[in-house]
This record gives C-alpha cells, sequence and structure tokens, in this order.
C-alpha cells in the first residue's frame, strides 16, 4: 500500500541509498502523506455530510413518497414549478423573515443590555452569569411546551396579566389567534436566545483594554460617547459574526413553532423550516420536502454570502 | 499651565494604604518625575491626579482649584499612557483629533492643531494610519501627540518608554525632555527606571511603599540621599553599602568594618560612638590607590569588567562585595589584592536603624525630607 511506503520512506531512509528510491514518487508520497493522516476525518465528513446533502438534493427531483411503493421516479423540475405556486410556501416564507428578524432584533438587542450589565462589579455577578445562561440549556421542547402553557389563559399567567396591563380585553390564547400566533413563538424564541448574544457580547466586551476607557474619559468622552466610538467599534465584528450565524439558526430553528404552533392555525405560524418538517414527516412526502429544504439552502448560501461580501467592503474600507 | 498642589493625599484599598498621605507642590511649568519600585504607589498617585483613581483623603488641586471630585474630562489634564491606549479603529489624525471633536473645535481649527503637533512629532505621513501599521515609537509618538494637541494645564505620563527598545528609549526621552522645554507645560512623569528620572526631571519625587521618601532635583537626590532607600534605588551601579560602628574624635571620624578595616569619614553631629551604621559609597568615589600616595585599605579582586570608556572593578571588603568606578584601566589581577580608598567628602552614613542619612557638620538641611 502506498501507505506502508510513504511511512517506510520515512524511517528506511538511513539505510537505503537515497539514489535508490525515485525522486519523483518520494515527492509524491511526500504531498500524499498529510492526507493519510486527516483521511479517518475525511471520510466521516463525506459519509455523514456530503452524502446525505447530495443524496437530499437528488430527492429535490425525484417522487419519493413513503407511503407510495410505485414512488421514486425522476420527476425534473416538477417540485419546484409546484413550489412557486404553493401559497402555503409563499406565506412560509413571509413567516420565515418574519420570525428570524423578529427574534433576532429583540434577541440582540437585550442580549447587549444585558451583556452591558453583567460586564459591570457588582456582588453575585459570578452566579448571575451562571444563571443567565440557563434558558440555553433547558431543552427546547420543553421551552415550547412551557410557553405553550404559559399563553394558555386556563393553565397560563400570561393573558391574565395582559388584561391587568391593558394590553388584551379579555384573557385568550395568541396562539390560536392567527394575526397574533406568530409572537408566542417569536416571545419564547428571544426568551431562549438571549444568553447566547448575552455571553458572546460580554466575552468581547470583557476584552477590550479598560485604558482605552480611561483615555477616552480624559479626552472628555461622556458614557454614550464612549460607548459609540469604543464599545460598538470594538463589539462590531463579534456583532457581524453572531448576528450572521444566528440569523441562519433561527431561520432553520423550527422547534418552538412545532411544539407551540405545529405551524397554525391555518399555516399563520408555518415557516419554511417547520414546512419542510410537516411536508417529510406529516404527509411524508420526502420529494417535495427536499425541494423546499434545497430552496431554503440556497437563501440562506445568498443571505450567508451577501454578509460576508458586506463585511469584506466594510473592513476593506477600514484599512 | 497649572501648578498642581497635593495636601495630605491618601489612598486606601479597603484595609490596604496604597498612599499614606503625600504632600507635594509641583510648580507651573515644571517637569517632575515620581520614581520607585513597582508597587510604591507611584502610578495610584497619577491616576489621582487624572482622576481615575479617588482620592481617599486629601486634596488634589490644579491650578489654585481642588479637583478632588471632578470627572477626568473637567480636569484639563492630558495622560500618556504605558500601552499608549489608542483608539485602534480611528485614524492616527482621528486618535489626536478626538479630544477636539468632542469639545465641538471648529474643524479648521482641528485641522491646524493636528498639521501643527504633527509637524512638531515627524507624523506627517502617517496621519491616515491606524495604530497597528505604527512601529512602537511612533505609536508613542501619537500617544504625546493626543496629549499635546489639546493644550492642558498638565500633562501626566504613566512610564510611557517601558514598551520601547533601550535605543528609542533613550530617543524618546531626550525627545520628550525638549518637547517639555518648547510647551512649557506642567508635567507629572512616573517612571521605575532611574536614568530616565535622573535625566528627564526638574526635580524627582523618590518613593516607595506609598511614602514620599524624598524631593529633589536629581543631583540633589544623588549627592544627598535622605536615606538608604534612595541611595541605593538612584545610580547605576548602584550605591555600595558596608555595616559598620561609628567613632569620632575631635574633628575626625571613622567607620570601623566587621573585620576591623577603618574608613574614615566626615564628622556628623547626628552620629554618636559607637552606633551601628551603614556606611554608603558610590562607585565613582572609591580609588584605586596603587602608589601608596594615600590612606588605603586592601581588599581582594573579584571581577573586572571593562566598559570601554570605564572599568568596574569588583572588589570585596571585610566579607562584602564593594564595586568601584573607574575611568582608568587599572592592571589588575584576578585574586590578587589591591589598595582602595573611599573619597571621604562623598561617602555617606546611615544610621541603621532608620536608615536616614546622618548629615556631616557642614551640610545644611535643604533637601525636602520626610
Amino acid at each position: 500500500m502506498d501507505g506502508e511506503q510513504a511511512v517506510n520512506t520515512m524511517t528506511d531512509v538511513g539505510n537505503r541509498p537515497a539514489a535508490r528510491r525515485g525522486v519523483f514518487s518520494r515527492r509524491v508520497s511526500g504531498i500524499l502523506e498529510p492526507y493519510y493522516y486527516v483521511s479517518p476525518a475525511l471520510v466521516l465528513i463525506v459519509a455523514v455530510m456530503l452524502m446525505p446533502l447530495i443524496l437530499g438534493l437528488s430527492y429535490a427531483f425525484r417522487d419519493i413518497r413513503i407511503l407510495n411503493p410505485f414512488s421514486g421516479g425522476f420527476v425534473g423540475l416538477a417540485h419546484f414549478q409546484t413550489l412557486m405556486h404553493d401559497s402555503a410556501f409563499l406565506g412560509a416564507l413571509v413567516n420565515t423573515a418574519w420570525w428570524t428578524f423578529g427574534s433576532l432584533f429583540f434577541q440582540f438587542t437585550l442580549g447587549l443590555v444585558l451583556a452591558l450589565l453583567l460586564n459591570r462589579h457588582f456582588v453575585g455577578r459570578r452566579l448571575v452569569q451562571a444563571l443567565v445562561f440557563l434558558p440555553w440549556a433547558v431543552p427546547t421542547f420543553l421551552s415550547g411546551l412551557n410557553w405553550a402553557w404559559m399563553f394558555n389563559p386556563v393553565v397560563g399567567p400570561l393573558p391574565h396579566w395582559m388584561v391587568s396591563l391593558g394590553i388584551m380585553e379579555t384573557p385568550f390564547n395568541i396562539l390560536s389567534d392567527p394575526d397574533l400566533a406568530m409572537w408566542g413563538p417569536i416571545v419564547a424564541n428571544i426568551w431562549f436566545g438571549i444568553p447566547f448574544f448575552a455571553i458572546t457580547l460580554l466575552a468581547a466586551l470583557q476584552s477590550i483594554p479598560g485604558e482605552l476607557y480611561e483615555a477616552a474619559s480624559i479626552d472628555g468622552a461622556n458614557t454614550r460617547q464612549q460607548f459609540f466610538s469604543i464599545t460598538i467599534p470594538f463589539l462590531a465584528p463579534t456583532i457581524a459574526i453572531t448576528l450572521m450565524l444566528r440569523t441562519i439558526w433561527i431561520a432553520n430553528f423550527a422547534d418552538l413553532i412545532v411544539v407551540m404552533t405545529k405551524g397554525g392555525p391555518a399555516d399563520s405560524t408555518q415557516i419554511v423550516a417547520s414546512y419542510i418538517f410537516t411536508q417529510a414527516f406529516r404527509r411524508l412526502d420526502f420529494g417535495y420536502a427536499s425541494a423546499i429544504a434545497a430552496v431554503l439552502l440556497v437563501l440562506l448560501l445568498a443571505y450567508a454570502l451577501g454578509v460576508i461580501a458586506l463585511r469584506r467592503a466594510m473592513t476593506h474600507a477600514d484599512s | 499651565m497649572a501648578s498642581i498642589e497635593i495636601t495630605n493625599a491618601r489612598k486606601s484599598y479597603g484595609a490596604v494604604d496604597v498612599l499614606h498621605g503625600i504632600n507635594l507642590d509641583i510648580q507651573d511649568g515644571e517637569f517632575i518625575v515620581l520614581v520607585g519600585p513597582s508597587g510604591c504607589g507611584k502610578s495610584t498617585l497619577l491616576r489621582m491626579i487624572a482622576g481615575l483613581e479617588d482620592i481617599t483623603s486629601g486634596d488634589i488641586s490644579i491650578g489654585g482649584t481642588v479637583i478632588n471630585d471632578l470627572q477626568p474630562k473637567d480636569r484639563d489634564i492630558a495622560m500618556v499612557f504605558q500601552s499608549y491606549a489608542l483608539y485602534p479603529h480611528m485614524s492616527v489624525a482621528e486618535n489626536m483629533s478626538y479630544a477636539l471633536t468632542l469639545r465641538k473645535t471648529a474643524k479648521e481649527k482641528v485641522a491646524s492643531a493636528i498639521e501643527n503637533v504633527a509637524g512638531v512629532l515627524g507624523l506627517n505621513a502617517l496621519l491616515e494610519r491606524r495604530p497597528k501599521a505604527l512601529s512602537g515609537g511612533q505609536r508613542q509618538r501619537v500617544a504625546m501627540g493626543r496629549a499635546i494637541v489639546r493644550q492642558p494645564q498638565a500633562f501626566l505620563f504613566d512610564e510611557p518608554l517601558s514598551n520601547l527598545d533601550a535605543r528609542l528609549r533613550e530617543q524618546m526621552r531626550t525627545e520628550i525632555r525638549k518637547l517639555h522645554r518648547r510647551l512649557g507645560a506642567t508635567s507629572v512623569y512616573v517612571t521605575h527606571d532611574q536614568i530616565e528620572a535622573m535625566t528627564m526631571a526638574d526635580r524627582i519625587v523618590a518613593m516607595y511603599n506609598g511614602i514620599v521618601q524624598q524631593v529633589g532635583t536629581p543631583l540633589e537626590i544623588y549627592d544627598r540621599p535622605a536615606n538608604i532607600f534612595v541611595a541605593s534605588f538612584i545610580g547605576s551601579p548602584a550605591m555600595n553599602f558596608l555595616e559598620g560602628i561609628y567613632q569620632a574624635e575631635g574633628d575626625k571620624a571613622a567607620i570601623t568594618l566587621e573585620d576591623g578595616t577603618v574608613i574614615p569619614v566626615l564628622p556628623s553631629p547626628q552620629a554618636e560612638n559607637g552606633q551601628h551604621i551603614t556606611l554608603g559609597a558610590r562607585p565613582e568615589h572609591i580609588d584605586i590607590v596603587q602608589d601608596g600616595s594615600r590612606p588605603a585599605v586592601s581588599s581582594n579582586v573579584e571581577l573586572i569588567e571593562p566598559m570601554g570608556l570605564s572599568t568596574l572593578v569588583h572588589v570585596t571588603l571585610a566579607g562584602k562585595p564593594v564595586k568601584i568606578f573607574t575611568l582608568a584601566r587599572p592592571d589588575l589581577a584576578i585574586g590578587s589584592q589591591v589598595q582602595i580608598a573611599f573619597n571621604m567628602d562623598k561617602t555617606h552614613i546611615f544610621d541603621r536603624q532608620s536608615e536616614q542619612r546622618l548629615l556631616p557638620l557642614n551640610e545644611p538641611r535643604h533637601t525636602q525630607q520626610t
């Protein structure tokens, strides 16, 4: 085997005249050698990531329905043509944007506020920092169930509180109101996502040298000016990368929606990810579900490329 | 420009006292260097002047106004940090103009101020660069420029040269000194480097353990150190110390070392016969006597360090190491005996208990002591 030869050249070099081994083959095995070492990882990546991806993409062009034994044939772009006129899908696209950016805005804003608070010195700060992380540690379906109950006027307090605050006239479950239902999972998602931003932004905040604030305070900057001229520029790279990652995660994150509303009522909380889930595991139409997934993949890739291009443009303008 | 008065300033962190009542008057336009080993409180004192640390008790005033409770920005001071603390996302010009922009200074004025200062510091070609694209020396200059542009009442320097290499440090030392002469601004400069203190200061404030040990011009401090700490901290190579017993008779006095060697010193009215004394002599105040022309004591040559300009001879006297600085190039063999003589006028005696210097008869107490 080539691999053994490569090893042999390494160990037997001293015993053999160098001229007897071809310069070319030595060079080739030298180039190949590192790949042998990474091959276990490569094999795993190909087996569990690349293959399923290609297989999944191929399903998008085939008719695969679990309950139909005659399905499996190649259908070309038929699924995509159906998609273009699928109002449920188009609604899900709009909902996805709504769900993603609604959650993201509040997660980020509140996470930043929390990070700034946790960056101050106070008694019990470490304990609070640990507690803040808790929502992240709760299994999402449990969070979803809990929040669903909290919105339920029979068992949960939230509708009654909202009545007391004058936001609601009579206690009812917003999860069953098509106009308001999306706010249920969004609120749960905000609660769930704040720790991520708080912790990553806190780490970034703690890396800012204190002397910069001292220099700025001597230069005459007040707290607000220090925030905008030191804190924000320092946080910018972290903000950019976390916002991008979270956008993609949230857009794909259907757990809370599936648990709390199952996409209803009347598809009013259906996002693309939950629609894929519904198509694949409720209607068992894997072909169509794969086609939707392919579209979502393309959309998210386009988004990521856009953000990266924007970032590159910004850092180029910087230097 | 303004004077700075520090009256009985104390600083404690909880139960730990860092500064024990500092009194210091800094004249308008003076260049004061706070010097001492790390942990002596010099940086804390500087940060108290800047407003970055609270004053536990006492007063600090700038230009006659007590500034204890003023925010740093309202004290009209500029500070140069050890790490320079340049704003990394701003260009050199933006770094220097930041304070002026915050004060809403007119754009033309800012531009002309920047141009002016950049010219003085040789930063013209670097104005558009980011700090990360600058060398250490250039960053240091930008930090200086940021302070100068504002034309503050006082400059505060917190070990600004300690991140530079030796050659650059030497160069910046003279540059800062020249700048000070040009601007005439009151400056407080913190360093642990006694050479910086000696070369730059109008007056040196030597600090140790949160107490001002001595205030004086560099040569006063060097020639008439108040105590053993100041004597040992200032000067390189450091002063030699030998322990012995004081004996005086009439207008003559001498120290008897542990092995019986007798070294004549100037008599001090503050010393008593039989008192335990630490004798201090700078390496350049001990001479090698090879022709027997002067009374001398015998010592062993341990090591010879030729430094080109001068030679440092290490000997042992009464079992203690003694360094001798000489401009000559003595022809000595290691292990041989050499006769050495102490320059009596320049040799100090310190009380071993209090570590204070005991003044000779004719020297007035004209350096400030605590």
